[in-house]
């Protein structure tokens, strides 16, 4: 117990940091889910494909020890260059592997989705290798930049982390309930048809809301490589089931719910983690997952839609 | 189009004219419909029977017997997915339970030696009761939150094998090996029956072949039955199944049940084939491989599980680095005659691969002269000892002789190609030529570089491409036949 204490604020801090990182993932789950009804399965991947942008970038600003341009803006620009990325590989994943399906049976896109996320693997297991890539992070920002709060240490990385999950989710909100755009996807959320008979270019809608939760997802993928420093092309199965998770435990289509999901389960799992045993770190998503689904299908958040006919 | 008789519709009546339009391919397959029951079972009988009568060789027989393991894995996988509709992604996660209770239960892991006819039954009833169990909680949900859940639970059992070597339970002090780890289970028991012990590949390729039969007729009668037209009923519309007074959750966790049973089953007969089991063995890549087997085949069509095994197994086996045919590597002919095929198929008028082709040819042919004026020792030089496509292709494309360039530049160029085939779908058709033309230049320089150096990556990037263009473009997949949809 004493021991429990003592750890319990590090803990927190750093089920911070991974629940941030989950919630960007669930966003894109969650929008694409609210606007299409569709589970992509591909996101998790789009994630992983975001960190190696962000390596590659790294690799071409930091050749050997220290970087061409000031490290601020290094982090900067591989954040962009992979938002960027990421948003146009989701873009060619909505053109390529589920536009003709929209009005297929519901099996098919997710068939569709599976060969992509399995395409996408193997484009970076065959062009990068089967080996772990190191972001040297350190190179950055130096590890000795940390706030010390005595029972925790915050460190710059991690602040950094965190700062731009909460801006991004910021803007989100911002661009969901305040732009016109924002306005668009809420009607093709609830009603594809009468959104069209509206006005709206549905397509557009859809292409955009891939985009920006792709942009999301490559964005936490550079984060995720920022703290953890090791990425490869494996990464984005495992992310995709917690960011999944996540979105579900908050109510599915959501996008506060993404967010407080996202939070609740980095918490529980480096809580888990921290407390229990580091070997069944990935079995406890599924667990929420599967407890989630039992006693509140519906989510956190969610609102029970009735079921039309 | 003319009705004919009263009573008959327009479908009906159009019968000649569709099977006029019918391919080769499509005639072949009905003319073998059309033949007799008998002569139908003979046929596709004797040849698999004869097989270790025919070769000696323990490759061919093994491979052989992979095509059967997957047949019956892609049947059972079939009964989830095409009749009942659920999407199930932990299957896999059945077969290794299979596996690993079979390796439990017959090693020296805990000394302990089942019976095969007892363990083998028992490790189908387990298979069947954890998908029941999985079932219970996400079948009542969307098909979305099954897909996940299951792939969930597939992900979670690779990771419970691979850590359950040091296995404490509480209250007790002891660690416990109970998977092995990465390391697995060796030294299982071989499969044995009132004292005849199957220990040679040919054994195991008749028992597998005869498991395959058993799966087939059991599927097929259970289609024909009254539970296939209930599963029907509820992939076709679940909410008017239900209105007919079909119970659908309850048959929904039949289904389900019945295909973990079936890959349990085969996982305990793969274990005592391989003799041991590892994590690796039921990981995604085998999910994806069973998917492309059944897409490819055609979900629902029975026959088409077979051809989708035996297409997507026997295939990369076929391909495979060294085989040769007049010094040609087999794989380079597929390449690039399998390109051009696709294209004569894809390019609409026929004409216009005139003009592409020779673009192709001249504006290679030139850019290597190009490459060769500027750096004359860079570039890979044609030899006479290699084959003749690799020397044509030589004069043709500049491939840098530096190996890690070569390797870099192909690796760029691949993405290129994706790119490019991405772009090709949403450019307009009269637009298309030039990039077109761009793209397969790009593409015969990633395969000279990059394909053919790692095939068994290539080998699943097209896996992982193929389910989507399939899925796009021809649902019913190669064998299926096209369901009239009444909207």
């Amino acid at each position: 117990m004493q021991l429990f204490l003592a750890q319990l604020p590090q803990q927190l801090v750093n089920g911070l940091t991974l629940g941030a990182v989950y919630a960007l993932i669930a966003l894109g789950y969650s929008m694409v889910y609210g606007v299409l009804g569709l589970l992509n399965f591909a996101h998790g991947d789009v994630y992983m494909v975001g960190a190696f942008i962000g390596y590659g970038v790294f690799s071409v600003l930091v050749p050997v020890s220290t970087p061409l341009i000031p490290a601020a803006l290094v982090i900067a620009v591989m954040l962009l260059i992979a938002m960027l990325g990421t948003g146009l590989l989701g873009v060619g994943i909505e053109w390529i592997a589920y536009r003709r399906l929209r009005n297929a049976p519901r099996i098919a896109p997710l068939i569709s989705g599976l060969g992509v996320s399995f395409f996408l693997q193997n484009a970076i297991l065959l062009t990068q290798s089967a080996k772990y890539r190191t972001y040297r992070t350190e190179l950055l920002i130096p590890s000795s930049w940390r706030l010390d709060f005595g029972v925790a240490q915050l460190s710059a990385t991690r602040i950094l982390v965190i700062a731009v999950a909460v801006l991004l989710m910021i803007g989100l909100t911002w661009l969901v309930q305040r732009t016109r755009l924002g306005r668009a996807m809420r009607a093709v959320s609830i009603d594809r048809e009468a959104a069209a008979m509206m006005g709206v270019d549905v397509d557009r809608v859809i292409l955009l809301t891939f985009f920006i939760g792709s942009a999301l997802a490559g964005t936490a993928g550079v984060l995720v490589g920022l703290v953890f420093n090791q990425v490869w092309h494996f990464m984005g199965f495992t992310a995709g089931l917690k960011g999944f998770t996540a979105a579900v435990l908050g109510g599915i289509g959501n996008i506060p719910g993404a967010m407080l999901g996202g939070l609740v389960l980095g918490m529980v799992e480096t809580l888990a983690v921290g407390f229990i045993s580091s070997t069944y770190k990935d079995v406890i998503a599924f667990v929420v997952l599967v407890l989630v689904l039992l006693i509140k299908p519906s989510g956190l958040l969610g609102t029970r839609a009735p079921q039309k006919v | 189009m003319s009705v004919d008789k009263f009573g008959q519709d327009e479908w009906v009546s159009q019968v000649g004219t569709r099977r006029r339009d019918e391919t080769r391919l499509q005639l072949f397959i009905r003319r073998l419909r059309e033949l007799p029951r008998l002569v139908q079972i003979g046929l596709l009988i004797a040849l698999p029977l004869a097989l270790p009568l025919l070769t000696a060789n323990d490759y061919v027989l093994r491979v052989a017997g992979l095509i059967c393991l997957y047949s019956v894995l892609a049947l059972g996988l079939n009964i989830v997915v095409g009749f009942v509709g659920l999407l199930d992604l932990g299957y896999v996660a059945f077969f290794g339970m299979g596996g690993y209770g079979y390796a439990l239960l017959s090693s020296a892991q805990f000394n302990i030696h089942v019976p095969t006819l007892i363990s083998v039954p028992l490790m189908g009833l387990l298979a069947a009761g954890m998908g029941i169990l999985l079932g219970l909680p996400s079948l009542r949900l969307s098909g979305d939150y099954l897909a996940i859940v299951t792939l969930g639970f597939g992900q979670v059992f690779v990771q419970l094998t691979t850590a359950m070597n040091r296995v404490q339970f509480p209250g007790s002090d002891q660690v416990i090996n109970l998977t092995g780890g990465p390391n697995g289970i060796p030294d299982l028991d071989r499969l044995h029956v009132f004292g005849l012990s199957a220990s040679s590949v040919t054994a195991y390729y008749y028992v597998l072949l005869a498991s395959l039969v058993i799966v087939l007729i059991f599927v097929y009668r259970l289609n024909q039955s009254r539970l296939g037209r209930a599963w029907r009923a509820i992939r076709e519309d679940s909410l008017a199944a239900e209105a007919m007074g079909i119970p659908t959750n309850r048959l929904r966790l039949l289904g389900f049940a019945i295909g973990a049973g079936i890959a349990g089953i085969m996982g305990a007969i793969f274990a005592a084939w391989q003799q041991s089991v590892f994590p690796g063995n039921f990981d995604v890549t085998l999910l994806i491989t069973l998917y492309a087997m059944v897409v490819l085949g055609g979900v629902g069509s029975l026959y088409g599980m077979v051809l989708g095994a035996f297409v997507i197994t026997a295939l990369p086996e076929v391909l495979r680095p060294g085989t040769q045919i007049a010094g040609m590597e087999l794989a380079q002919i597929a390449f690039y005659g399998g390109t051009l095929a696709l294209l004569t198929i894809l390019i609409r008028p026929r004409w216009r691969l005139v003009p592409i082709l020779a673009a192709l040819a001249v504006g290679g042919v030139i850019i290597h002269a190009v490459f060769a004026g500027l750096a004359p020792d860079a570039l890979l030089v044609p030899d006479e000892k290699l084959s003749l496509i690799s020397n044509l292709v030589q004069h043709w494309l500049p491939i840098p002789l530096n190996v890690p360039l070569a390797t870099n530049l192909g690796n760029l160029a691949f993405f290129a190609v994706v790119i490019l085939l991405v772009l090709l779908t949403q450019v307009p058709k009269n637009a298309r030529i030039f990039p077109l033309i761009v793209t397969l230049y790009l593409l015969a320089f990633v395969w000279e570089t990059r394909l053919s150096k790692e095939p068994s990556t290539t080998n699943l990037l097209l896996t992982g491409a193929m389910l989507v263009i399939l899925m796009n473009y021809r649902p019913q997949g190669l064998f299926g036949q096209r369901r009239v949809e009444i909207a």
